[in-house]
């Protein structure tokens, strides 16, 4: 079995990241990572591989030639290659385009599992997973806790509201991962060594007869309004008169 | 009596400039010069400013000049190998030595579960070539700094524990020959990997690495060894050291010497920091050493001076690691500790202290980066190392003081962990560890 797992580059989730002047993203000192949840997805990937369920374990990143180096830690993890859709930096890619690109990586490569971070910390928009689903047209397993592979089926554990529900879907099949899926592990010192010899294509959107046009478009950012603070209310009859009169979420 | 010549001399002095002849001596024109001058000055600056300017050229866009082309005379990217590796060893620093360093540093020990989740970082591995059952292709002493920095940063006295037996693995892969590295180097690379330690310190004042009293005395079949090392980092408990020597007739040179080996005496050491690191010191007494144990095989096969500086500057790695962890954990408490109403980083004495920390942490770490990158090109780095290995010892000492000064009375108690970065930042400087890169 074949198994594509994506790597976004994002902003390190640990910095706070400052706007400019002009309601731009001030990203001149911030540090990148592999986004969390496409950890997860390569961990359970390179597990499937040492479990003996998968026999190839390939790394796709949508991004800038930057992004080589998510790719190389997810090599680094135990993936086997690496494919860059190199896009330019001032390019506007929207969650559709995305998963525009990566579908045209599925139909060169007809993975029988594709694993994705049930959304990437940076934008969080949680759609390229779904949108992926529709254009291919398999079934797809989100916010996956638990996976299995069984007879040409992957036996999805979903997180949902209030509890946990589990799918069973047919291979080929999307599944994307949430926090719970395992513990991904370091990239030890002799794989990141090794992961400088494994092969790393790097394919422009013209190659997947791709259009990179993206409808949705970052206008600007702004801070959340700060919030003000509290008041210690010194019984339920001023809290209640409070929420009447001042908040007036009740009558 | 005779006038005193000077009073005499001093008499006439003051009459002079007190009388009229100052002025017809013409002593004052000067100054009336000075005046006048500067008032017609003063004018020519008024006109010239009258003056009106004209655009002489047509221009459609404003010109700029290029940056100059080429590669830049100061890049300290690390490239995308060097991130990673520094990304695995700041995360396992987190998550296993920052939390670890208390209670190692109180036992004075390394747990064994920080040992077995160092030996899953491969560092071992990284360091052997494959033909030793490693995976290293192209060893580099910028990549070594960048690692132990981060073990540094993790915690000094598990870093040198942990990083002490690559050191003398990177060192025999270096220098030794191929049947020192297949006995003694390959077995890193195994499980139950030895315990090493490099032996250099001496027990004097102003100990320098070039004049040992340890001696080794030549003898037809091998040689015999003399002396005492001292403060050995993670001596205590060894398969063997490399213990630096003066060569009787030749100069310092080093040798591979087994532990079990009749007249090797150990001796816990325990010191002001470096605690988890278990000091020792090492007493070799009339040690009959075969003559496979001098490193490299032959006289003058290893360069001394190579040694000294490469150690120099992983002990300054270790130092700009724990400089660095201390300004980010003074920063934060400067500015999350409130007296008289506010942040005490809003007082100058505080807020430009913390920032004299930041610029001689950084410092250090530069001019270390430096000596390392120089070693990896091929270029000469003693001095640099040595620069390195000065400010280590002096401005580790002043960041570790002045992080205990920051915190006031919390810098003093064992709550914070300032106090423990102060010792070991201390005793790196005044007994380098022996660490290698």
């Amino acid at each position: 079995m074949k198994v594509l797992v994506t790597a976004k580059r994002v902003v390190d989730p640990d910095v706070k990241v400052k706007l400019d002047g002009s309601g731009n993203l001030d990203l001149s000192n911030v540090e990148y990572k592999l986004n969390p949840f496409d950890e997860y997805g390569v961990e359970e990937a390179v597990k499937l591989k040492e479990a003996g369920k998968a026999d190839e374990v390939i790394v796709v990143s949508v991004g800038t030639s930057d992004s080589q180096k998510e790719i190389r830690t997810a090599l680094a993890m135990g993936a086997d290659r690496g494919i860059l859709v190199e896009v330019d930096e001032d390019e506007d890619l929207d969650p559709l385009t995305i998963a525009k690109l990566i579908n045209g990586v599925v139909q060169r490569e007809e993975p029988q599992l594709i694993l994705l971070g049930k959304l990437a910390v940076d934008a969080e928009n949680n759609q390229v997973g779904q949108m992926l689903g529709a254009l291919t047209g398999f079934g797809q397993g989100t916010f996956a806790y638990r996976l299995d592979i069984e007879d040409g089926y992957a036996i999805v554990g979903r997180e949902v509201d209030g509890g946990t529900a589990d799918v069973k879907v047919a291979l080929p099949a999307i599944v994307t991962a949430d926090l719970r899926l395992n513990e991904p592990r370091y990239a030890s010192l002799p794989g990141i060594m090794k992961a400088k010899k494994k092969p790393l294509d790097v394919l422009t959107p013209d190659d997947l007869d791709v259009e990179v046009d993206a409808q949705v478009r970052v206008v600007g950012y702004e801070l959340p309004p700060e919030r003000a603070a509290g008041v210690i209310v010194a019984d339920v009859d001023e809290l209640i008169e409070k929420l009447r009169n001042e908040a007036k979420v009740i009558g | 009596m005779p006038p005193d010549p000077m009073a005499l001399g001093l008499n006439v002095l003051s009459r002079v400039a007190a009388s009229p002849t100052a002025e017809r001596f013409g002593l004052r024109e000067p100054i009336e010069n000075v005046v006048h001058g500067g008032t017609r000055i003063g004018f020519a600056a008024i006109q010239r400013a009258a003056r009106s300017f004209k655009p002489l050229r047509k221009l459609t866009s404003p010109e700029r000049s290029e940056p100059r082309a080429g590669a830049p005379l100061f890049d300290l990217t690390p490239d995308d190998e060097q991130e990673l590796f520094r990304e695995t060893v700041r995360r396992f620093a987190a998550d296993r030595l920052t939390p670890n360093a208390r209670a190692a540093d109180d036992a004075a020990a390394c747990p064994d579960q920080v040992r077995a989740g160092f030996e899953e970082l491969g560092l071992a591995l990284a360091v052997l070539p494959e033909a030793l059952g490693g995976a290293c292709e192209q060893r580099s002493a910028v990549t070594g700094t960048l690692i132990l920095e981060e073990l540094g940063r993790g915690d000094v006295g598990m870093a040198v524990t942990l990083a002490g037996s690559m050191s003398v693995a990177q060192l025999i892969v270096d220098c030794g020959t191929a049947e020192q590295q297949a006995r003694y180097a390959a077995p890193f690379a195994e499980e139950d990997a030895p315990r090493a330690a490099i032996a250099v310190n001496e027990g004097r004042m102003l100990f320098d690495p070039f004049v040992l009293k340890t001696r080794a005395r030549p003898k037809p079949d091998g040689f015999v060894l003399y002396g005492e090392k001292s403060l050995v980092a993670a001596g205590a408990d060894c398969d063997f050291y490399v213990v630096a020597a003066e060569l009787l007739g030749v100069g310092p040179s080093l040798f591979i010497v087994e532990s079990g080996t009749e007249g090797v005496e150990v001796m816990p050491q325990p010191a002001i920091g470096l605690r988890a690191a278990q000091t020792a010191a090492v007493r070799f007494d009339g040690v009959q050493l075969p003559s496979e144990a001098l490193l490299g095989g032959e006289i003058g096969a290893v360069d001394y001076a190579d040694f000294v500086a490469r150690m120099r500057i992983a002990n300054a790695a270790l130092a700009t690691g724990c400089a660095l962890a201390v300004v980010e954990y003074v920063v934060d408490y400067c500015n999350e500790r409130y007296a008289f109403g506010e942040p005490i980083s809003h007082r100058q004495a505080v807020a430009f202290l913390a920032a004299d920390m930041a610029i001689e942490s950084e410092g250090l770490q530069l001019v270390n980066w430096r000596a390392a990158s120089r070693a990896d090109a091929g270029r000469s780095f003693d001095k640099q190392a040595w620069m390195a290995a000065t400010l280590a010892a002096e401005k580790g000492m002043y960041v570790g003081t002045s992080g205990v000064q920051l915190l006031g009375g919390h810098g003093f108690v064992k709550e914070h962990p300032v106090e423990l970065w102060y010792r070991n930042l201390r005793a790196l400087g005044a007994a380098p560890a022996g660490l290698y890169v």
